[in-house]
This record gives C-alpha cells, sequence and structure tokens, in this order.
C-alpha cells in the first residue's frame, strides 16, 4: 500500500516539476503551457469564477474566496462597513449558529427596529430628547439580549475547526475582500456547503457586539499605535476625491452609527456571484470537486455585477505635509501617485521596488543604513493603499537615534534622483529579473499562497496566467523604462509626506513610566 | 491507475452502502445541513521521513528530498544562545547574529556576499534564538554547489568585521530607543519580565549600556566556543539526490575536529509577586491586559490535558475565551490565551486581551470569570470533545509537506526528544479524558498565582486599578537614551532663539573676557588632573589635551599601564594603547567625543553672536544658592543646557546627553574656581555627573591658548602586526 501512494506522488511531483525547472532557465510563458495543465478555470452560469489547481503532494487542501468589493466601495457615512461585513461572515447562516431561526429572525429584525428609531434620536443636532433617548437605548438593548437568547455562539467556525480546519481567516482591503483556510482533502464537499451558505444564506447576528470588537479593532491598529495614526492620516491627505482616502477600519464616528441593515445592502449589492472568484489548490481533481462546486455554488443567486466607481483621483498639483507631534520616536513617509495595476509600466513600478528595497543590494538600504548610518530601516513599494485604482508608491525609513526625518527625506531623494538620472546597472537589472522568477517558482509550492495568487490574478485580470505574464513584462523592460518611468512619478508636487516628529524632550519620549 | 485509488473508490463504495439512504443525496443534490455532508476517510498518508546522518565528530545531518520545485534549502541550528550570554552583555548573541553573516568571511566581505547571492536570488542568513544560533541558505538547485560553499564558509571561517557589528549595534540601539513607542510591545516585555523575573534569561532585555559593553573579540569568542561540529544540527530539504549529497556534506564536515560540547545553565526563574502591575501610557485609547505565572515543559506528561485546555479555554473561535469576552461581550478585538509548555523550559501561563479604556476592570473581571468558571462550570464533555477534533482532524497539517516533516523532527532531535514524538503526541491526546483537563486547568490556571500587568491610560478607566488590590508601577524608563532627533531640529535657531537667551550668552562671553578675545582663540592646550569616582576608590589620572575647534582633539593619558592616547577629528577616531595597539572608536564614542570638543565651553561661548547658534532662555533654577537662568544652546549638530549666574555672567553647571563606556547617560558639569589668565577667565574646576551620580573631577592646572599644534598629533599610527592566531 505504502509502496503505491509514493508511487503515485511521486508522478504528481514530477509533472508538475517537468514544467517548474524549465521555467528557471526559460521564460515563464513557455514555463505556463506546462502549469496551467494543472489549473481548470470554470465560469458557472450565475457568473461566480471558479479555479482549481491540482497540487496532490498530501491529502489537505486550500481555498480562497474573492470577492471584488473593498472598502473604496462604502458609501459616505458607512466607512468601515465592507469589514464590518467580513466579521459578519463568521457569524453563520439561518441553519448554523441558530437554535430557532424563524424566533431569530424575527428577534433580529427588531433589533433593527430598536436601533434605527435609537440611532434617529442619538443622532439629532438640535432637540435630542434624553430621556426618550434612554428609553430607545433600553429597547435595543432588550431586543438584543432577546436575539440573543436563540444564537449559538461561533458555531460556524467551530464547525470549520473541528474538522480539522487550519488558518481560518479573513481580510478587508481598499480593494477587495478575501476569505481562506485549508482543511484535509476529505472534506471538500463540506467546505462547498459551509462556503456556499455563507453566502447564500449569511444571517447578521450579533452585529452589534461584533461592531464593538471592530472598534476594539480600530483602537488597537490605529488610535493606539503612533504609525498607525500616521498613516491615516497620511492616506486621508494623500486622496482628497477618490475613496482611498478614508481607513479601511473605518472612522470610529461611522462605526458608532452603521447598522446591519446598512451591512445587509451592501452585501446585497457586492456579494454577488458575477463579483467573486473561488479558487480552491491542492489534493483535488478538478474532474471530481468541480461539480460538486457547481452544485453548491450554483445556488448563489444570478445578479449584475455592480457599477464601477466613477471618481478619479485629480491631479495633484502641489506637495502636502502631515507633521504628527507624538511621544514616540521619528518615522518618516513619503507616496506619489502612480497609475492602476493595469497600467502598461506596472511592471516598471514593481522593479523599482525591488531595485529601492529588496535585501541589504537594495538601494535604500545601502544608502541609508550601511553607508550613511542614518536609518534602521527603510524601503519603498508599489501600491498604497491598494492597486485597483491609481495609487501611491511609497518610500518609508526609520531614522537611528539621534537621526532626523529632514536627514531620511534628504537621503531618499538622494536615491530617487540616482535612478531619475543614472541608468541602474546591467548587474542590477539582471539582479531583479532573476528574483522576480525566483519569487514566482517559491510561491508555487504551497496550497494556501497558491489559492490567493490565483483566485486574486483571475479575479483580477479575468485571467491567471497574468501571474505568469508580470514576469515577463518585467524580464522585457530595460533600464530606459526605470529612469522614464522615476521621472515622470517622483516630482516633488506629486508627493505627500508623513513624519512623526518626537513631542517634548528625549526623556517624555523614552518614559512612558510611572508618574 | 494505482492501488491506492482502487482503495479510495472502495471506501466510497463502503461508505454509500454504509449510510445509505442518508448520503444518496450527495450525487444530485445539496446536502440540507452540514451534518449530512459525506466525509470520506482521509487516505492514507505516510509522510517521507528524513535521512538521519550522524558524523563521526558528532555533527547531526538530516536530508529530506522534496522534488517538487527545484529549490535547495537548508538550516544549520548550533547549540547555544542568548539565554547563556553574560548579564553585562545582553544583546551580544542578537548582534552575533547579525554580524556573523553581515561581517562576511576571511576572504570575502558581507557586502561581496550580498552582491554574489542576490544575482542568484540566493540567500545565506545567520541569526539567534534563546538556546541556539543559526546558519540557513536558500538556493534555485542550479546555484546549489556556489551557494553551498558560501555557507560552508560562513559556518567556519566568519571574520565580524567591525563595522558591521558596528551597524548591528546601532540596529540594537534603534530597537531599544523605540521599544516603549506601542503599547503592545511594552504589555508583552513586561509581562514576559514578571512571569520569569526581570533579569531571568528567558526576560531580560538589552540595554544601551550591555549593547555599548559588546566587543568584536566576544563574537569571535562565542563563535570559538560554540560553532563545533558536535554541537550542530544540520537540516537540507529540497531537489537533490540524498545519496550523492551525503557524500558531499561528509567531504565537507567529517574532517572538521569535534570542539567541547556546549555548556547550557541552569536557570532559575523568579516570579514577580501575584498582584497589580501597572505601565502608565497617556497615548492610548485601549488597555492591555496580561495574566501571568510559570508555566510547565513540553516533557510533562500533563502536556497532552494543557493542550486539550488550551484548546478549549483559550484557543480559535469555539473557545471559552474567544466566545465569551470578544463574541457575547464584545470586550476584545484580541483575547486569549493559555498554559505554556516550552521544550526545554517552563514556559508561561499567559492570557491576554486589549480593551477599551473605559471597559479596563471590567475586562479584568471578566477575564477572572472565566478562569473561576473554570471550578464551577468546567469544560463540558463536549467542549473537550470539540477540542480535541480541532486539534486531530487537523493533525494533517503537521507533516503536510516535506519541509514541515523535516522541521519537527529537527525540533525533536535538537530538544532530546523521541523521533515519533508526532506519533506518540497523537495517541497522548485521543487519551485525554475531561477529568485530566479540569485536573491540569485548576493546577495551572491559578488565578491567585497571577501577576496582572495593564498597560493603558489611566485617566479614562472605568475604575481605577487600584480597587482591585495593590498596584504596583512599573518602570519602563529606558537608562541612557540618547537625544533624540527632536534635539537635532533644535539647530534652526531662528526657530528657537530668544533675546534674553543673546542677552545671557552675550554677558556669559563678556565675563569669559569679551567675544572678541574668545573669537581669536582657536587651540587650546590643557594640563588636567582627573580624579574618578571608582568603587574601590578614587582614582587619580593626569592627562593633557590639546583641542582645536570645533571638532578635533588630542589627548594624552598617563594610565597605570603607560599612555593613552586618543584622537578624535572629522576623518578619525582612534585610541592607542600603551603596547602600541591602535583601536578605531566606535562611530557612536567617535560622534560622542567630537561633541565633547563641540561642547567646550570656549568653542560654545565664541559663536554667542553666530545666526548659526541659538540661546534660548528657558527659565530658572537652583544651583548651590544660585538662582540660575537656563539657556538652552544649540549649534550645528551639538546641543548644551547653560545655567547661567545673571549677576555675574558665569557659567554655573552644564547639562548634556552624552556617551559614556556603559552607554548613553544624562551628563551634568559644575563649573566653579574661576581664574584669569592672559585676558580670560575660565572654571578651573569641573566636577562631572553621569545620570545625576558624580562621576569625576577635572583640575585644570594649566591653559595655553593657541599653541603650536602638529599636524601629526591627529594622524593615526601604522598599526603593529597583530600576533598570529
Amino acid at each position: 500500500m505504502r509502496v503505491s501512494v509514493q508511487d503515485s506522488r511521486r508522478y504528481c511531483q514530477m509533472a508538475i516539476l517537468g514544467s517548474l525547472f524549465a521555467f528557471a532557465s526559460f521564460s515563464a510563458a513557455q514555463d505556463v503551457s506546462a502549469f496551467e495543465k494543472h489549473v481548470t478555470v470554470k465560469k458557472l452560469a450565475n457568473g461566480l469564477t471558479v479555479v482549481i489547481c491540482e497540487r496532490p503532494e498530501a491529502p489537505v487542501f486550500s481555498f480562497f474566496t474573492h470577492v471584488d468589493t473593498g472598502s473604496t466601495q462604502e458609501d459616505i457615512g458607512q466607512s468601515g462597513l465592507a469589514h464590518m461585513f467580513e466579521h459578519m461572515a463568521f457569524k453563520g447562516t439561518d441553519k448554523i449558529g441558530t437554535k430557532n431561526y424563524p424566533a431569530e429572525k424575527l428577534a433580529l429584525a427588531k433589533v433593527e427596529q430598536t436601533y434605527a428609531a435609537y440611532n434617529l434620536e442619538r443622532r439629532k443636532r438640535v432637540g435630542r430628547d434624553e430621556e426618550k433617548l434612554k428609553a430607545l437605548l433600553k429597547a435595543w438593548d432588550d431586543a438584543m439580549a432577546e436575539a440573543n437568547k436563540h444564537t449559538v455562539l461561533n458555531e460556524f467556525g467551530q464547525i470549520i475547526e473541528n474538522n480539522g480546519g487550519e488558518g481560518l481567516n479573513a481580510f478587508t482591503n481598499s480593494d477587495e475582500t478575501g476569505y481562506n483556510y485549508s482543511f484535509p482533502s476529505n472534506r471538500v464537499e463540506l467546505w462547498a456547503y459551509l462556503e456556499s451558505e455563507r453566502f447564500l444564506h449569511p444571517v447578521l447576528r450579533e452585529f452589534y457586539k461584533e461592531r464593538n470588537v471592530v472598534m476594539e479593532e480600530r483602537r488597537m491598529r490605529t488610535d493606539s499605535a503612533p504609525i498607525g495614526r500616521l498613516i491615516e492620516q497620511f492616506g486621508s491627505a494623500a486622496f482628497v476625491a477618490h475613496p482611498y482616502h478614508r481607513p479601511v477600519v473605518g472612522w470610529m464616528s461611522d462605526l458608532q452609527s452603521f447598522s446591519a441593515t446598512d451591512a445587509k445592502r451592501f452585501y446585497d449589492k457586492y456579494y454577488v456571484p458575477a463579483n467573486m472568484t473561488v479558487a480552491i489548490a491542492g489534493d483535488v481533481k478538478a474532474a471530481e470537486v468541480l461539480p460538486v462546486i457547481e452544485k453548491y455554488f450554483g445556488r448563489l443567486p444570478a445578479k449584475p455585477k455592480p457599477e464601477e466607481l466613477s471618481t478619479v483621483e485629480p491631479p495633484q498639483m502641489a506637495e502636502r505635509r502631515v507633521v504628527l507631534h507624538d511621544p514616540s520616536q521619528p518615522f518618516f513617509i513619503e507616496g506619489y501617485h502612480r497609475p492602476d495595476y493595469r497600467d502598461k509600466d506596472d511592471a516598471v513600478y514593481d522593479a523599482i521596488g525591488d531595485l529601492m528595497s529588496n535585501g541589504r543590494t537594495s538601494r535604500l538600504y545601502r544608502g541609508l543604513v550601511r553607508d550613511k548610518k542614518i536609518a534602521a530601516q527603510t524601503a519603498g513599494f508599489g501600491n498604497y493603499p491598494g492597486q485597483k485604482y491609481p495609487n501611491l508608491f511609497v518610500f518609508y525609513a526609520v531614522p537611528l537615534p539621534g537621526h532626523t526625518n529632514k536627514e531620511m527625506e534628504s537621503a531618499i531623494h538622494v536615491e530617487i534622483e540616482r535612478i531619475k538620472n543614472e541608468d541602474v546597472s546591467s548587474d542590477e537589472l539582471k539582479m531583479l529579473k532573476t528574483r522576480a522568477k525566483a519569487g514566482l517558482l517559491r510561491s508555487l509550492g504551497e496550497n494556501e499562497g497558491l489559492a490567493q495568487a490565483l483566485g486574486t490574478t483571475q479575479a483580477r485580470y479575468g485571467d491567471w496566467h497574468e501571474l505568469f505574464r508580470q514576469v515577463d513584462r518585467i524580464d522585457k523592460l530595460t533600464a530606459a523604462d526605470i529612469r522614464r518611468v522615476a521621472n515622470k512619478t517622483f516630482l516633488p508636487t506629486n508627493r505627500t509626506v508623513g513624519v512623526i516628529e518626537t513631542e517634548g524632550s528625549s526623556k517624555s519620549a523614552a518614559s512612558q513610566g510611572t508618574e | 491507475m494505482s492501488r491506492h485509488t482502487l482503495r479510495r473508490s472502495l471506501i466510497r463504495f463502503l461508505a454509500a452502502v454504509v449510510f445509505g439512504f442518508a448520503t444518496s443525496h450527495s450525487d444530485a443534490q445539496v446536502a440540507p445541513s452540514w451534518k449530512d455532508v459525506r466525509i470520506p476517510a482521509l487516505h492514507a498518508f505516510k509522510p517521507q521521513q528524513p535521512k538521519r546522518i550522524e558524523l563521526p565528530n558528532g555533527m547531526v545531518l538530516m536530508l529530506q528530498e522534496d522534488h517538487e520545485l527545484p529549490i535547495i534549502d537548508g538550516f544549520a541550528r548550533i547549540r547555544g544562545g542568548s539565554r547563556e550570554e553574560p548579564a553585562e552583555k545582553i544583546g551580544l548573541v542578537d548582534i552575533f547574529g547579525d554580524a556573523w553573516r553581515t561581517g562576511g568571511t576571511k576572504t570575502k566581505t558581507g557586502d561581496e556576499l550580498d552582491d554574489f547571492l542576490e544575482a542568484r536570488a540566493a540567500k545565506v542568513e545567520t541569526g539567534a534564538m534563546l538556546d541556539s544560533t543559526n546558519v540557513s541558505f536558500s538556493c534555485l538547485k542550479a546555484d546549489f554547489e556556489d551557494v553551498f560553499a558560501i555557507f560552508n564558509d560562513v559556518l567556519k571561517n566568519p571574520e565580524f568585521r567591525q563595522e558591521k557589528i558596528d551597524l548591528a549595534k546601532d540596529n540594537n540601539g534603534a530597537e531599544i530607543a523605540r521599544r516603549n513607542d506601542n503599547a503592545s510591545g511594552i504589555a508583552g516585555r513586561e509581562a514576559n519580565k514578571l512571569g520569569y523575573g526581570e533579569q531571568n534569561p528567558y526576560a531580560r532585555v538589552a540595554e544601551f549600556a550591555t549593547i555599548a559593553a559588546i566587543k568584536r573579540q566576544d563574537l569571535i569568542d562565542w563563535h570559538n566556543t560554540h560553532v563545533h561540529p558536535n554541537n550542530i544540527l544540520l537540516g537540507i530539504v529540497g531537489d537533490f539526490d540524498s545519496t550523492a549529497l551525503e557524500a558531499k556534506l561528509r567531504a565537507a564536515f567529517e574532517s572538521w575536529p569535534k570542539g567541547p560540547a556546549a555548556v547550557s545553565s541552569k536557570v532559575d526563574p523568579q516570579p514577580a509577586k501575584p498582584g497589580y502591575y501597572l505601565v502608565e501610557k497617556k497615548d492610548v485609547n485601549q488597555s492591555n491586559i496580561n495574566m501571568v505565572e510559570l508555566g510547565t515543559k513540553r516533557s510533562n506528561p500533563d502536556y497532552y490535558a494543557i493542550t486539550v485546555f488550551n484548546e478549549a479555554f483559550g484557543g480559535g473561535f469555539s473557545s471559552r475565551l474567544f466566545s465569551n469576552i470578544r463574541s457575547k461581550k464584545g470586550l476584545a478585538y484580541g483575547v486569549g490565551g493559555g498554559v505554556g509548555a516550552s521544550f526545554d523550559h517552563d514556559g508561561l501561563v499567559h492570557l491576554s486581551m486589549g480593551t477599551k479604556s473605559s471597559t479596563t476592570v471590567e475586562a479584568i473581571q471578566a477575564l477572572y470569570e472565566e478562569v473561576d468558571a473554570l471550578k464551577t462550570n468546567p469544560l463540558s464533555a463536549d467542549e473537550i470533545r470539540r477540542a480535541k477534533d480541532s486539534i486531530l482532524n487537523s493533525f494533517i497539517f503537521n507533516f503536510d509537506s516535506p519541509a514541515k516533516v523535516l522541521r519537527e523532527r529537527m525540533a525533536y532531535e535538537f530538544y532530546g526528544y523521541p523521533s515519533d514524538y508526532l506519533e506518540r503526541y497523537r495517541t497522548g491526546i485521543e487519551k485525554v479524558t475531561p477529568a485530566d483537563v479540569a485536573r491540569a486547568a485548576t493546577k495551572y490556571v491559578r488565578k491567585d498565582q497571577f501577576a496582572v500587568l495593564v498597560v493603558g491610560n489611566t485617566a479614562e478607566f472605568d475604575k481605577p486599578l487600584a480597587s482591585m488590590g495593590a498596584v504596583t508601577n512599573v518602570d519602563i524608563t529606558i537608562p541612557g537614551a540618547p537625544a533624540d532627533a527632536q534635539s537635532e531640529e533644535q539647530e534652526k535657531p531662528a526657530a528657537t532663539s530668544n533675546p534674553e537667551g543673546k542677552a545671557l550668552a552675550a554677558k556669559v562671553a563678556e565675563a569669559m573676557g569679551g567675544l572678541d578675545k574668545l573669537k581669536s582663540i582657536h587651540a587650546m592646550k590643557m594640563t588636567i588632573s582627573l580624579t574618578e569616582k571608582a568603587p574601590q576608590g578614587d582614582v587619580k589620572t593626569p592627562l593633557e589635551s590639546t583641542l582645536v575647534c570645533p571638532d578635533t582633539m588630542h589627548a594624552e593619558v598617563q594610565t597605570p599601564g603607560g599612555k593613552l592616547t586618543i584622537v578624535v577629528s572629522p576623518d578619525a577616531g582612534f585610541v592607542v594603547t600603551p603596547d602600541g595597539q591602535v583601536h578605531d572608536f566606535p562611530s557612536a564614542q567617535k560622534t560622542d567625543t567630537v561633541l565633547q570638543v563641540k561642547r567646550d565651553l570656549v568653542c560654545m561661548a565664541q559663536h554667542a553672536d553666530d545666526p548659526a547658534y541659538s540661546f534660548t532662555a528657558a527659565g530658572t533654577e537652583k544651583v548651590g544658592s544660585l538662582d540660575a537662568r537656563i539657556v538652552d544652546v544649540a549649534g550645528p549638530g551639538v546641543t548644551i543646557r547653560w545655567y547661567v549666574d545673571p549677576a555675574s555672567g558665569r557659567i554655573l553647571r552644564e547639562t548634556y546627553q552624552a556617551m559614556g563606556q556603559s552607554g548613553p547617560f544624562e551628563g551634568a558639569t559644575n563649573l566653579s574656581n574661576w581664574k584669569t589668565d592672559n585676558g580670560i577667565t575660565l572654571p578651573t574646576t569641573h566636577a562631572n555627573q553621569q545620570n545625576g551620580k558624580d562621576s569625576s573631577v577635572a583640575e585644570f592646572t594649566a591653559v595655553k591658548f593657541n599653541p603650536t599644534v602638529d599636524p601629526k598629533l591627529f594622524q593615526k599610527p601604522v598599526a603593529e602586526p597583530k600576533p598570529a592566531q
């Protein structure tokens, strides 16, 4: 028995190996043809895209559900709602997480009514009746307590964990929302059931408790963290018109206002099959798993893909600067507007990021850390806060004690001027091309990363092959491309700067001790 | 195709028969409930084990073939880590782990290695941990020969070039300076100290002074003491042929002579007393709450019950802490914890959460309720079953790749656990009963033994922490924090000079003999008798110093061992020891010595009307019996605070940030015994303090203005060759 298992495994390994080994020395395009034998893409009748990657290394698989919506899709006053819905996608369905759904449904409707009444009164600017507000608050609290009686806490996550789910998680960013975990491969159908029900019959129970959890997340990541505070201010300054100016986690006042009804409306509009991609990688056979996926996910009702955003960030005409006086050590960041990921120069920006930041041979490390000895860390990279829309190429530096943000700024500008005015050496060019290929190669040896990369690429470009083509594009770029793109992007008027300047003396900064 | 496939279809067939009608839906329609979804048996999977080879010199190799991708990765783990470093040099092993690779080898600098490796998208890196150091590599198969040669060279022949040691020390300094910026960082560090004891090797942290004390020779010594084949475990995974690689490794390592075994000293934890501990942090709106006490080791037979307990109590989505404190009460985003068990030392029992300031005490009580409930409402059979299911059903993820199997096996090998430990672990978990878990919970989670740490903004707390019990304030002041960047910002004179400050500066210059006279001075030769305070009594040292404003100095110190020469200039900074050896100053100390010159009274006062210098009057403070006016002085790259007697214009006291042999300190100098010589009036007694403690007194016995200065004084002598090693 053991021998045959090993043999079949080896057979599959050899198939993938053959293709990837070629890749190390030839172009990605040639290699894709071999890799694609393991990849199946299918668009279901309801518009859902499915990507399956067979990688039978061990009896496990990972999946990634990509939803083409993020915080950029939120309406005014509802910042944080995309992320909030992501939290709610762990709260179960009409069959999971409830003791009695019909009763719970009525109770949840009551929660929404009482909250709407409370919120209306709470938000009155003139003539708010405090007594009435108290009564409305009590009615809302009572309604929540009633609804909670029907709830089975966290049953959805519990089922996944008890079945051996690993790495259960999700994320939301400005552009996209993603859900993932891994399962033993005998639980493919269970996964298809759970993941399709999650988006077919979501129940937004315990919404307002979870809203408190999200506020704690905001306090942790943003309010109580100096760099978190700076980044929020920096992002808001860099974008004046485009929704990239608001934080993914949401402004506190919006978190205190939006409702489960708002979240459901957001879900109804954006969580439609045409806007979703499900990728699965591991010990699965497309011929076996595709019918299961079709059966379960095919139930999601077809709806039109939501309309695209119309707001385009206008050209920046003057440098913007955010100075945060904070009781913490100095920190420097600056960003330059750049086009979105579909731009013909996208690969050039990737190359600039690699050249400036990757490892101890990078321009910034050698300039600021090794030679000038003024920074502890420094890097420059492509896409902040997202890449679906025109975004920022960002540089940052962490000054060594005794060194200033000014020194960071001028030293980073020295390196920027170098790439604007001098061709990168052929050695550097070769290095970054080799690294791009090797980086892709290394990313293919792991289910979780594969599912995420294939799913995301398929969703963004409508074709997972772009994963390989991006490397091809990097392979073709020239020193002149880097100079050209650097010269058109890294201009003072196109710049937003954010710094933390230490408030008070070194003593107060360094000693948050007792008083 | 294979018997394997046949077996799978058989299982399916059997499953269908057994479940009969209940599963017949699965081909045509969806399951009505998750409970109805068919879960076939997981097909047999016996992960490939690495080949273990022990060389005659004691080096252990583990080779794990994995042909999926043309990549080869390796990891050598060497016994001995930061828990073994001396207390006065905390950070030594960390800096060793950095400079081992960046400092290059005997024949190649670290930068040359960077260029060579990055061109191949390859890595050779070194690192350090509590119990070991390591050298690792990762490369495309085609580059293996070259990369392995570098790996081998780094392992055996490091050079620890001084510049990279300095770089590593600077980076450590940055970490120290920034360690109180984030509440979570403070909480993690201080909770660890409460659990193990502040100076315990598992909790102590580097300080500026301990970093400053680390010398290149310490790194060389560490390498000489630890990096011997009998202390090394090397694992390699990837696209190679084991037989061929074994031959190659034998050729590379077999002739390497054995050395002394790494010694691991026994560490006794000294946990803090149970009670409440507080760190005030005013710039946060969320409290970080941590409860700690000492845990246990993985070798403890209770470990299986503890693992199940941890999963049920503070593990995932279905755990009690997550469900009750996060989901039900909405009190936290992050909450969790359990009983820590490390491979070879006691872990910590550690519960932690973050909650808004205004629910701090409420949250502590909520955590207590969960701990109390372990007795009043013990984890049920159902909760235990679910926890065991979670562990056992996800068991496959411990070995679902050849690299993971190798990693597990290397850990067992390193800590002396049996090679089939993973199987024993599975069996151990399967046997755990609810009674075992209840017993473990009572034994290890003891509320009355918790040290409870809160990092937060007390002004916003719902109730004072003291309402829970006696509170100890934890002092997290960073000893010897150097001047921050802000002080350099103050160089801009326009922003900071004020009229009174300028007037006082003019008065100071006047009292010293007038600005014109001061400006005519470009160099001074001073004869000084220095008395240093030392534990064994005062030590008197004669010295002669030639100073050229603003940044050059030559000093000759008569030590009991002979003459010591110290030179700093913009181009150099070195010490010539009595035996003729020349040592470069570390960059931080060189910078600071230049600052000493810049701070010199004459060098500063001659800029009293220089727009590049700012003079800011900033209040009054008593020095002795006199009311002194404070003047903050800032010039290019230098700051100092003067305490000026407004009546006489004499500077009574100076304070400044400086760097000593044991790290940065707050310096102060009291000036007295003013005497006039050649029309210049200067203090002849300089009483120095470091961090508020008397450190030394310098008596100036003679000062010569504008002496003839031989430029050769500042040139670096050619060092005598070092004796061969």
